[in-house]
């Protein structure tokens, strides 16, 4: 089914945004079994979007399209298109490894590398680039001021990454996410593991980061979807159910899914 | 509707809907009280709309404090976050008809000493009967959820409004037909202009309750018919 986006002249319309990411006919399966169903959807550019739904929805995966992550694994297939910038990432000649410096992926659990905070940082960008020290030592403070963190480690730089606390190791994760450059960051329930403070933080860096990239959210906490997305996807059994403005989806959802979704009535 | 998964969910909702309807039939008995006892200057009928105000008042705190408890609390969303600020909304409403009508009872001992012409309070009597209809019906539409109900309701505030020009300029003929009506006439004024303002908080609450239902907002231009502010400053 195609989603309807809302027709309220008022409104910020997401259709004619310039789209980062477009999304069509795409289905996915798990070997047999069909996780998404004909998803058919248009990311605008430096903006957030969240993706919500119950578990098994298939939000997550959808998320794992996007950067063809879900390869790492075996009988996972993707057949349509997802157009980045207008070119086909699912095409068999995309080079994964420019792909994924493209769109970068912060996860639910931090994951730092057991090295120092510096190496944490550098190690990503040494992959793609030739820089010298001072370039990287610039790199490397430019991205932890990005997420934030610089205040909280300039003086321990080579203490190790794990050695912070849960809420920096995600604003770590994040700062070795935009130290590559990417367009476009995914980020699968990053304050899901966090206490209210850290997850605060997180919250503002996304709306910081807002400026530069294009951020895809998949959250759990719908009061975080409201607080940090403009544009918000219901999904359910694999569907994409509605895609509309947020404050559309959170005060008045067009359909019944979404409305006993949100409001705690599912099941 | 389906039921919240969390059953405490529906019922703080319930509490909060319980008391919106409470006030609704307070209001209206107000409202009904207020001028049967300017009607027929029945001093006690009136001073118990003024000791009813009191019951109106400690509904709408105890409603603003179960609202801002349950967005506290469940933070709801959707129709629910339309119903609760929806409902904080119509119960201040509720409450400045409440207040309205209060006004109109303490006028009764004022009005009561004077003869007033008998023509006067037959006209301020027909008027009084269409908004008390308007405050009974908003409140019965907005439970059954009839949203075409509620704008209809809200268009036909301009009956009132037509009406209290008519009033407003027979006031003013019999005050300069005799000065003796002068004291009578003005407090009658003020009444009659409570009874049309309080048209104007049913047509509030039944955009309000529109809104809650339906998710959209009925357009900002409606019948607007209170003509006395072309021939003098309104009250």
């Amino acid at each position: 089914m195609k989603p309807m986006l809302s027709t309220d002249l008022n409104a910020a319309d997401t259709t004619v945004e310039k789209a980062k990411i477009e999304v069509k006919n795409l289905n996915f399966y798990y070997g047999q079994s069909k996780a998404l169903k004909d998803i058919n959807l248009s990311l605008p550019e430096r903006s957030v979007t969240a993706f919500i739904g119950p578990s098994g929805c298939g939000k997550s995966t959808l998320l794992r399209v996007l950067n063809r992550i879900y390869e790492l694994y075996p009988k996972q297939s993707a057949e349509g298109q997802v157009l980045l910038d207008g070119k086909n990432i699912l095409d068999r000649s995309q080079d994964l490894n420019l792909l994924r410096t493209k769109i970068g992926m912060v996860f639910q659990k931090p994951t730092p590398f057991p090295m120092s905070i510096y190496e944490n940082i550098a190690f990503g960008v040494r992959l793609y680039e030739k820089i010298s020290k001072a370039e990287m030592d610039s790199r490397v403070e430019q991205a932890l001021k990005r997420a934030a963190l610089w205040n909280e480690v300039k003086d321990k730089l080579n203490a190790s990454g794990l050695s912070l606390s849960g809420g920096q190791q995600q604003r770590l994760c994040i700062a070795r996410t935009v130290a590559v450059k990417p367009e476009v960051i995914l980020l699968d329930e990053p304050a899901s593991a966090l206490d209210p403070l850290s997850t605060a933080k997180i919250e503002e860096l996304i709306d910081e980061l807002q400026a530069d990239y294009t951020i895809v959210i998949v959250t759990h906490n719908m009061q975080q979807a409201a607080r940090v997305s403009r544009q918000t996807a219901f999904m359910y059994l694999g569907e994409l159910v509605e895609f509309d403005r947020t404050e559309k989806i959170f005060t008045s959802p067009r359909e019944k899914r979404t409305q006993d979704y949100i409001t705690g009535r599912f099941g | 509707m389906a039921e919240h998964t969390v059953a405490s969910f529906d019922e703080d909702l319930r509490q909060i809907s319980r008391l919106i309807n409470d006030m609704g039939d307070l209001a209206a008995s107000m409202v009904g009280a207020s001028t049967k006892a300017l009607l027929e200057t029945d001093n006690a009928m009136a001073q118990r709309v003024v000791s009813d105000d009191a019951i109106m008042d400690a509904r709408q705190r105890e409603l603003d404090d179960r609202a801002i408890t349950l967005i506290a609390k469940r933070q709801p969303m959707a129709d629910d976050l339309r119903n609760v600020v929806g409902s904080i909304r119509m119960a201040g409403d509720l409450e400045r008809i409440g207040d309205l009508a209060k006004n109109i009872a303490k006028r009764v001992g004022s009005v009561g000493v004077s003869a007033a012409p008998r023509d006067l309070t037959h006209s301020i009597d027909s008027m009084a009967q269409l908004v008390l209809i308007q405050v009974q019906a908003v409140i019965q539409e907005y439970t059954v959820g009839d949203a075409t109900a509620l704008a209809k309701l809200r268009n036909d505030d301009e009956r009132i409004d037509v009406k209290y020009t008519s009033v407003f300029r027979e006031l003013l003929t019999y005050m300069m037909e005799d000065p003796r009506n002068i004291t009578a006439c003005t407090h009658l004024l003020f009444c009659a202009k409570n009874l049309e303002r309080i048209g104007d908080h049913v047509t509030n609450i039944a955009e309000n309750a529109y809104y809650v239902l339906t998710g959209t907002q009925l357009p900002a231009n409606r019948p607007k018919q209170d003509e006395t502010t072309m021939s003098a400053p309104a009250a």
